[in-house]
């Protein structure tokens, strides 16, 4: 499973580019993490790669085959993506949320196989959301949802799985939940996982590969140690910092100098065309 | 679990929830059996039995004069509008996520009445040229309410908002109309726009008949369709990627039927925004089903128009005026609690 974009130009509104002329390829059952400052074009690139916008130039392809092009059913069945703040419907279960991952495996004649019901209830269990079954989603905690939601991509089955900022909104703990479950249905079922993320130390600690970008350009991509450096974190963020080794994993600790904003700005690098 | 029918034989699977089940059923017994009910009352009360030995093709003229010439189509219409008015609701609220966005609220039954009254007041028009006045009314009305309102997704309150406006706007014309038009016809148009069953005859059974007839097998075909849609348009997309494809369908479906409900017995007020929200609330299914939130409307109609030929008898009200007093709180109670949680889409 192998997902990549060539030459990708992605926009909103015509004429303005959001992210212009990028090529990446997302190596295949791996962590890959997008990040960069607010604005950067991370989601956008993400949505792309999801098939979600049409480039206005450029392809996107999975497995070679252009994304455009392949049956809806089956595109489908092998990229799932869950947006940043997907619509919970009035009322409903945790069971039947998951259960509507499984669209594109059914059809009117076929729809609840047992491989529909065997799916959901893997992905219940793998999200540790199978006790909360019967409960209705509203009443979740936010990191509860998250999980459910997680679910529901996985009842899909996606070889590739996108996520856009699955950790907003969560607390701390709760952010360590989904990045955790996340890494392991990674590992347990050899998942591609894609995903924006707004915090650079959790990022670097649980991407195997890191994208860092900045007005709609991919400015480093590579093993998180080699991509965040004290240059990279001053080009990108436009903060001063010092980058250490993580005392507990190894993987690169960012900490911010004192008024390193200021420094930033003297430096000529606040708030540069973002 | 929650209690569902799963059946398999071979490669065909299906899965009923066994609630909606009861309460599809439930709110249809419950439909038609107030309608006939109402046949049996009036001027000249029928007890059950005469009725059904009528309608078996044994009563006497006069019987049949009663039963089968007014009371019946009247009944049927009332049955029939309040079902195709709780599809359109049920269909609009749950694709824009939203239990405000209702026909009667985003100004369709407004583009429909005004289309309509257009035909009765300056064609003074028969009952197929306001078929199809009230028909364009709507088209053209969600078509103004989608243009002003769409920004890359369909949701949320800028879509009640801009219906809001719409239909203010085309109430006012209806009512310029109104002003300008000759006595007869003003009249009957008024008493049309407050949406009445009253002398409803079997060509008034046709239009609405024909829109469910036509549009519910496509909605019904389209629910799981609508299940995905319900998750967010970016969600949608990424498990169905031609999704969009359908929800034009769906509204369209909401649309006709809304608008051919409107053409057979006038804009009876607050069903589509009422009825599916008595099976999400009152009936407590977690999600309002199509076909439960049709027996529903179809029960809110037929029983507003028992009561509003018998609450001041001999003299009638339009069915719509008794909507109105039950629907109105149901709406400002929706608004209010919109506005406490901030959102809703």
């Amino acid at each position: 499973m192998t997902l990549s974009g060539e030459n990708l130009a992605l926009g909103y509104t015509p004429g303005t580019l959001v992210v212009d002329d990028q090529s990446v390829t997302i190596p295949a059952a791996r962590v890959t993490v997008i990040v960069g400052p607010n604005a950067c074009g991370k989601s956008t690139l993400l949505r792309g790669l999801a098939g979600l916008m049409r480039p206005s130039s450029g392809r996107v392809l999975l497995d070679g085959s252009e994304i455009a092009r392949l049956p809806a059913t089956e595109l489908a069945r092998r990229l799932g993506m869950l947006p940043q703040q997907p619509s919970t419907p009035d009322g409903i279960t945790v069971a039947d949320l998951v259960g509507r991952g499984r669209h594109p495996h059914q059809r009117w004649f076929r729809q609840w196989s047992a491989d529909d019901e065997a799916a959901v209830s893997a992905a219940l269990h793998a999200t540790g959301t199978a006790e909360l079954a019967d409960r209705p989603v509203a009443e979740l905690s936010g990191g509860q949802r998250q999980r459910a939601w997680i679910a529901l991509v996985l009842a899909q089955g996606p070889g590739t799985m996108l996520l856009d900022e699955p950790t907003t909104f969560l607390d701390l703990a709760h952010q360590l939940d989904v990045l955790d479950l996340l890494r392991a249905v990674n590992a347990e079922q050899r998942r591609t996982i894609v995903m924006v993320l707004h915090d650079l130390e959790l990022a670097a600690r649980y991407a195997d590969h890191l994208i860092a970008m900045r007005d709609g350009r991919i400015v480093a991509e590579g093993a998180p140690s080699a991509v965040v450096t004290e240059e990279l974190v001053a080009s990108v963020f436009g903060v001063d910092a010092l980058v250490t080794p993580d005392p507990l994993t190894g993987t690169p600790l960012v900490l911010p100098r004192p008024g390193a904003r200021r420094h930033a700005d003297a430096a000529g690098l606040r708030d540069q065309e973002i | 679990m929650t209690a569902t029918l799963v059946v398999r034989r071979g490669p065909v699977s299906a899965r009923i929830g066994v609630r909606g089940l009861v309460l599809a059923t439930a709110t249809w017994t419950a439909a038609v059996a107030v309608g006939m009910a109402a046949i049996t009352i009036g001027e000249y009360p029928l007890p059950l039995a005469t009725v059904l030995d009528t309608l078996a093709g044994n009563g006497s003229l006069i019987t049949y004069d009663i039963v089968v010439t007014h009371r019946l189509p009247r009944s049927l219409t009332g049955l029939l509008v309040g079902a195709a008015f709780g599809v359109a609701g049920c269909v609009l609220q749950r694709l824009a996520r939203n239990p405000l966005v209702s026909p009667d609220v985003i100004g369709i039954n407004a583009g429909a009445s005004a289309g309509a009254v257009v035909m009765i007041i300056g064609f003074g028009a028969s009952a197929a040229w306001v078929t199809g006045g009230a028909l364009a009314g709507a088209v053209i009305a969600a078509l103004t309410v989608y243009a002003v309102a769409w920004r890359g997704g369909f949701s949320g309150y800028r879509l009640v908002l801009v219906g809001i406006g719409v239909a203010a706007m085309l109430g006012s014309a209806a009512t310029f109309l109104l002003s300008r038009a000759e006595i007869n016809a003003a009249y009957a148009a008024a008493v049309w726009l407050v949406g009445s069953l009253s002398g409803r005859t079997w060509p008034d059974v046709v239009p609405v008949a024909v829109g469910l007839g036509l549009l519910l097998p496509v909605v019904l075909a389209l629910v799981r369709r609508l299940q995905v849609l319900e998750l967010g348009d970016d969600l949608a997309r990424s498990l169905s990627p031609r999704v969009g494809r359908a929800r034009a369908v769906l509204l369209a479906c909401a649309v006709g039927l809304s608008a051919l409900a409107t053409a057979s017995a006038g804009p009876v007020g607050f069903v589509a925004l009422v009825a599916p929200q008595i099976v999400r609330r009152v009936l407590a299914e977690r999600s309002p089903g199509l076909v439960a939130s049709a027996g529903t409307g179809a029960l809110v109609v037929v029983a507003a128009d028992l009561l509003a030929r018998t609450a001041f008898a001999p003299r009638e009200l339009p069915v719509g005026v008794v909507t109105a007093v039950v629907g109105a709180p149901v709406l400002i109670a929706l608004l209010v609690r919109g506005n406490r949680i901030g959102a809703s889409g």
